[in-house]
């Protein structure tokens, strides 16, 4: 991809709604049942989360790989 | 494909430019090279991923050519921890042609250097400001003093403004949370307590005092950086939506309106301001020691021109001007003193706390004080060469510099944001898949609160102690400790005379173990002095002075000359002879007073016929103690022994005393013979003594001490010490005043007074130890915060920390960061203390000790 920061953006953005979608998944195969809220607040978080730590990593690495 | 201008020194003609030209097209990744010898820039064209700018660089290097490098002096303003630090060093070392680059947190300064014409200044600034921070190039002198304080001034007032917000409308919401407690219903009126209300005062807390947190964390992350702001944004914004979420729409399971958490996201917000407030307030104090460099100097100069006396600025005064200077005013710039007498009072430049008597040849240094006599002086050195100027420049690089504690704890800080937002999410993850169903009580409190948290639900529960974690763990103490004792340590340096060149000769002193000291013009005066005079029988002390002063009145050998002196000294009326014979490699021969007088070593005696056999034991006893012993006789008769000697410069014994009671090795090295060297080091009380070593020798003799494990400082004038004190670990130079310009040696001692050999090693230890205490600080409040904000205590206590208590905690831990650096400003190295304390002294004149 040309434009790195749209990549950046691309991968940052995918593994956060991954660890959240994984999140709301593992609300499900925990067997407790959990409110809807928690559900959809915790994926909220997690995804708000692995934002954070993801995107200076990942802007970081497409931009070394782009130079 | 990218272009750069490289700047090449050293070509001389075309073939030089062909070379330069071939080498660089040589180069893999470069398609292009042109190189112009007029302007001596070479033009590359080159691929970079293929080929970096160092590697070009190289490339001209290694055949010879020089390539120039450029600083540029920056003001970073807004970074707020060791995090900031890091991204800036990132962003501005990623950029090409960049070579080194040192940010300083608490000088709020960064120091680029850069190949010109690879890289711009602008370009610099530009990467900076694109994190979001305020740069601009450093000022010097007074204008960055009104920058500075303009600056700091506005600082302060934004948090004030800011506390003014929070503090009352989250006392407030305090109030309302907690109205049904205790006795609080009696007096709290009901509508306090109303969440609507609640959440009416806690928004505007929220979104104008702490709206500075979201911004400065939006800026960074649109730049893939992250910092301590991000912390608090990601710990108010949760506490507030919850709350804000529970207030308007209870049904909506986050606990509802028992789990409205205005206190927290208020409160969080009013210490992290009431943190940022105290930092503005005690940072700025801190590198309090450059503003009061920069104060002393004086604004106007008073000057004669064209015969007449005019008051101008200081600054208009070039070198030669005559500058008149009366009694209380300032020297305004460096000078030789041409007409008057008066003592100067220096103690701002030397730390002396005597005034120093000044005559014609004197040379005095600008921004000390006159203090008695009216004056004329001959500018010598003005504006950016003055001793002032170049001591406020050493000060301020030295406070720009990282020692190498500070660049470890720079990295952990840099990357302990990314690791806090693992660890919260670790933290979520846990109470909300374990914790909360295997630990959860209903008698749940926060630490020093009533408030329960019965009707908290798994993800609120969760999501608090994940907050928490978040707001407790900011390096922000970590990031300051280092720093911030470096700047007060190098500033306390400064006050006392003292110049480290940076903060890794901070640490390098603190370290040391042996202190090596050069003899001549360090341990002793570098000329000699009268030091006995033994009368023969039948005559007297004085007589025996009085004869050979007067006889050597005329001499100018520097024996003649100390004779003189001596006399001088001790009180003794120096007359002129009538006549005055040198006699080559024997002595002198004149007549004083009709009386013929022989003053020179034994073999002038013999050649003259004088007996002098009952005098030998003295002689020999003088020259085993490494002293010149030269023999009077008054008309054939020997009437004495007078001895002249390099004597040990004042207060030596008392500072290699307490070296070596601090526990250091003191050694002594010089090219003179053992006897003589041996003699001095006993006068000094120093028992190790390396005699007989040449000057390109002592070098050696330094790596031989380090070779056996010691860290050594070496002691010297500068001059022709110089290969020691670079191979040294702490080279110290001394100076004398205005010569500072030294550029070996990791430390200045502006004075040549050896006690400042003991202050900078105190000064340093006191130094080291405040980083230490800082960093022990810091080290124990995050491993013992952490876990308990992460929910440790919960299990056992049904405790956990609130997110309010947690930015107390962190608020406190770099305030007292802060203020325990501050301590050190009342540090006064022990030698400086003891030279206080006899006040009363040191008018009264000195009784000649070096007379017997």
């Amino acid at each position: 991809m040309n434009n790195p920061a749209r990549a950046s953006v691309l991968i940052y953005t995918g593994i956060s709604l991954a660890a959240a979608f994984l999140f709301l998944l593992s609300t499900y195969a925990t067997g407790i049942s959990y409110p809807a809220v928690a559900r959809i607040g915790g994926a909220v978080w997690v995804f708000i989360l692995s934002m954070i730590i993801t995107m200076p990593v990942v802007i970081s690495y497409v931009n070394k790989r782009h130079i | 494909m990218k272009q750069a201008s490289i700047p090449v020194e050293g070509m001389t003609c075309a073939a030089c430019v062909a070379r330069v030209e071939r080498a660089l097209k040589n180069t893999p990744g470069v398609t292009g090279a042109v190189v112009n010898l007029v302007t001596g820039k070479a033009s590359v064209e080159y691929d970079p991923e293929k080929v970096s700018v160092e590697q070009l660089v190289k490339t001209i290097r290694e055949l010879g050519y020089q390539v120039p490098t450029g600083e540029i002096h920056l003001t970073v303003r807004g970074m707020s921890c060791a995090a900031c630090v890091a991204r800036v060093e990132r962003a501005v070392s990623g950029l090409p042609g960049v070579l080194n680059v040192t940010v300083s947190l608490p000088a709020e300064a960064a120091r680029v250097t850069f190949y010109p014409g690879t890289v711009t200044p602008v370009r610099i600034k530009e990467a900076i400001a694109g994190l979001g921070y305020e740069v601009a190039e450093k000022a010097t002198g007074r204008e960055a003093l009104d920058r500075e304080k303009q600056a700091r001034r506005q600082e302060i007032r934004r948090q004030a403004r800011n506390m003014w917000i929070a503090w009352p409308l989250s006392l407030l919401v305090m109030l309302g949370m907690f109205r049904d407690v205790w006795i609080l219903p009696r007096f709290v009126p009901e509508f306090i307590g109303n969440t609507l209300f609640l959440w009416a005062l806690t928004t505007p807390v929220v979104f104008i005092a702490g709206w500075q947190f979201f911004v400065h964390s939006f800026n960074g992350l649109k730049k893939g950086a992250t910092d301590m702001n991000l912390l608090y944004a990601t710990g108010i914004g949760a506490a507030y939506i919850i709350a804000t979420i529970n207030t308007l729409w209870p049904g909506a399971g986050f606990g509802g309106k028992g789990a409205t958490f205005f206190e927290s996201a208020a409160l969080l917000t009013a210490f992290i301001v009431l943190g940022r407030y105290l930092e503005a307030l005690t940072r700025g104090r801190v590198s309090e020691a450059i503003r009061k460099l920069l104060n002393l100097q004086p604004k106007t100069a008073r000057v004669i021109r064209e015969g007449r006396e005019m008051e101008i600025a200081a600054l208009e005064v070039v070198p030669g001007d005559v500058v008149v200077v009366r009694p209380g005013e300032s020297i305004p710039v460096d000078g030789r003193v041409i007409e008057g007498h008066s003592a100067v009072d220096e103690s701002m430049i030397t730390g002396e706390s005597i005034p120093v008597e000044k005559k014609p040849g004197d040379e005095v240094i600008g921004a000390t004080i006159n203090k008695t006599g009216t004056f004329k002086f001959e500018a010598t050195r003005v504006g950016r060469d003055t001793a002032l100027a170049r001591i406020i420049r050493l000060v301020e690089d030295a406070q720009a510099t990282k020692a190498p504690v500070q660049r470890l704890a720079d990295l952990v800080a840099g990357h302990f944001i990314a690791g806090v937002h693992v660890l919260a999410l670790v933290v979520f993850l846990f109470w909300f898949f374990y914790g909360y169903h295997a630990f959860f009580r209903p008698d749940s409190h926060f630490i020093l609160s009533p408030y329960s948290l019965a009707e908290v639900g798994v993800f609120g529960f969760a999501l608090l102690l994940s907050v928490t974690t978040l707001v407790i763990s900011c390096p922000c103490a970590l990031g300051l400790a280092t720093p911030s004792a470096m700047m007060a340590g190098t500033g306390k340096g400064a006050e006392n005379g003292i110049l480290f060149k940076g903060a890794d000769a901070v640490e390098a002193t603190a370290a040391l173990q042996a202190v090596l000291f050069d003899k001549t013009g360090t341990i002793t005066r570098g000329e000699p002095s009268l030091t006995d005079v033994i009368p023969a029988p039948g005559f007297t002390r004085e007589e025996l002075l009085s004869l050979a002063a007067a006889a050597e009145k005329n001499s100018e050998h520097p024996l003649g000359e100390a004779i003189v002196r001596g006399a001088e000294k001790a009180g003794v009326a120096v007359k002129e002879a009538e006549e005055f014979e040198a006699v080559p490699g024997h002595g002198i021969k004149a007549r004083y007073q009709g009386r013929t007088i022989l003053l020179g070593n034994r073999r002038l005696m013999e050649r003259e016929g004088v007996a002098f056999e009952t005098l030998l034991p003295s002689v020999k006893s003088l020259e085993q103690d490494g002293k010149t012993a030269m023999l009077l006789a008054v008309d054939g008769q020997a009437t004495g022994v007078i001895a002249v000697a390099d004597t040990i410069k004042e207060h030596v014994p008392q500072a290699i005393a307490r070296l070596k009671k601090m526990g250091l090795q003191v050694i002594m090295i010089t090219g003179d013979n053992r006897r003589t060297a041996e003699a001095i080091a006993r006068q000094a009380g120093i028992e190790k003594v390396l005699a007989d070593v040449l000057p390109q020798d002592k070098a050696e003799e330094v790596r031989k001490l380090q070779a056996r494990g010691l860290r050594v400082a070496m002691v010297g004038d500068g001059i022709n010490d110089a290969p020691a004190l670079a191979a040294a670990d702490v080279g110290m130079a001394i100076g004398t005043g205005t010569d500072i310009a030294k550029e070996t040696g990791e430390v200045i001692l502006i004075k040549a007074d050896l006690r400042d050999v003991v202050s900078a090693i105190e000064i340093a230890r006191a130094t080291m130890r405040k980083v230490r205490q800082n960093l022990g600080w810091a080290f124990i409040y995050n491993s013992l915060g952490i876990p308990i904000a992460a929910g440790l205590l919960y299990p056992s206590t049904g405790l956990i920390v609130s997110p309010e208590l947690a930015a107390f905690f962190m608020a406190m831990s770099s305030v007292s960061v802060t203020l325990n650096t501050l301590l050190l400003k009342r540090f006064i190295p022990s030698m400086k203390k003891e030279q206080q304390e006899p006040r009363g002294e040191a008018g009264q004149p000195l009784p000649s000790p070096a007379l017997r």
